[in-house]
């Protein structure tokens, strides 16, 4: 084909109106860097960019410039100042959560020091019971109800351990007492059982002694009371 | 229009002012929304996609060349590829056909300085001339414009002898060109 002939096709050829095989044409015009075909077709591109004239003038809504604008403007320092807040609340959520992660394992760990240092020194004070020797060891109980042994030292205390203790209510807690023959019950320390209903309670001394026959066990609101609020669940004379 | 040029234009680009796209949107803006408009006729889908038309000028800035001016055509070539892309599924004949407008060099669509100032011009002066073609004449440039149409398929569309379209549409192009050019009377 001509360029004569191809005169016509230019815009057609822009606007993507041709038939393939006379577009094929043109474009083999261009792959040769045909001058007369480039020179054309920047002349079609203009005519048919003027074809936009065709619509109807419309005013585009006054917000469409600035969103316009507001989407080109830099990104980086909206993204920067984004991230750093992100950044900083991320810290702060992440530091909050060691700071109470902390604040919890460390109350954890000086409960679990303190728990330790209290059966360190109840191992103690029981090792102190068992060896002295003015130690006394009265056994009790039987196979269908609590059962345990009672250590007791005038000068070393009272070590009270067994098992089988009933479960009680979880807001409730054995309390041991020094019954003497006349007077009111001394209170000798609140404790726990386990699940399984095991039990040791040490109770340090030197303690008086004089006039002690029994020790009871009652069950207590959880802080102990300062006399016995309930009927005994257990009472071993040790007298 | 703002009083800027398009040349000014082209020399804001070339130096990646960011000014450059404000005063290319009062250049084409209003143009880019009214054809939007017309090919999508959906009024929310003009204004997204003149923000991403001028969002693939700035993208492309460094490609226009200060000395020979080329955004006007370059620009309204896109905006009315991708309203008829939006219009259009990308899987249909007009993908395949369709010059993908915007991956070609942008220095095919300069103009020479003796051309007019810029497209807006052109598509001023376009505007006498399409009063006075014929309806027919006018009806096959909308279609291959406006919707993307081939002469065949116009042919089809109106159920008109191929030859006719054609015959059609080489006068009215060529009344255009004239309008275009010179200015002059058709």
């Amino acid at each position: 084909m001509t360029h004569p002939e191809m005169n016509e096709l230019y815009e057609l050829y822009v606007l993507g109106a041709l038939e393939p095989e006379l577009a094929s044409e043109i474009e083999s015009h261009l792959v040769d860097q045909c001058e007369y075909c480039g020179e054309r077709l920047q002349e079609a591109a203009i005519v048919t960019a003027a074809m936009s004239g065709m619509a109807e003038q419309l005013e585009p809504p006054k917000h469409l410039r600035e969103r316009v604008l507001a989407s080109m403007r830099p990104r980086k320092q909206a993204k920067s100042w984004m991230y750093a807040v992100g950044g900083l609340a991320a810290a702060c959520v992440l530091l909050l959560a060691y700071a109470l992660w902390s604040m919890n394992t460390s109350r954890s760990l000086r409960e679990q020091i303190a728990a330790l240092t209290q059966e360190r020194n109840q191992l103690r004070s029981a090792v102190e019971v068992l060896s002295r020797p003015d130690t006394r060891m009265v056994q009790f109980g039987n196979q269908n109800a609590a059962r345990g042994r009672v250590f007791v030292s005038q000068n070393g205390g009272v070590v009270f351990a067994g098992s089988q203790l009933p479960q009680i209510a979880s807001d409730r807690t054995f309390q041991l007492w020094l019954i003497p023959t006349s007077g009111a019950p001394r209170s000798a320390g609140i404790f726990r059982a386990n699940a399984d209903g095991g039990f040791v309670n040490v109770v340090p001394g030197p303690l008086d002694l004089t006039g002690i026959h029994a020790v009871a066990v009652s069950v207590e609101p959880s802080q102990g009371s300062p006399a016995p609020t309930t009927t005994p669940i257990l009472v071993v004379s040790i007298g | 229009m703002g009083g800027q040029s398009e040349t000014q234009l082209v020399e804001k680009l070339a130096k990646c002012d960011p000014d450059a796209i404000a005063v290319a949107y009062d250049l084409y803006g209003r143009i880019a929304f009214s054809l939007f408009v017309r090919i999508t006729r959906d009024q929310s889908a003009a204004e997204d996609l003149v923000q991403e038309l001028f969002l693939r000028l700035w993208n492309r800035r460094r490609e226009f060349d200060a000395s020979r001016g080329a955004v006007g055509p370059w620009l309204l070539s896109i905006a009315r590829n991708m309203a008829i892309d939006y219009v259009r599924s990308a899987q249909t004949r007009f993908q395949s056909k369709l010059k993908p407008i915007d991956q070609t060099n942008t220095h095919r669509f300069s103009y020479k300085p003796k051309e007019p100032e810029h497209v807006m011009d052109a598509a001023k002066a376009i505007q006498d001339a399409l009063a006075e073609l014929k309806p027919n004449q006018r009806k096959v440039l909308e279609l291959a414009y406006f919707e993307g149409y081939s002469q065949s398929e116009i042919a089809t569309r109106l159920e008109e002898p191929l030859g006719t379209v054609k015959s059609w549409m080489r006068s009215a192009l060529e009344r255009v060109r004239i309008s275009v050019k010179g200015g002059a009377k058709p």
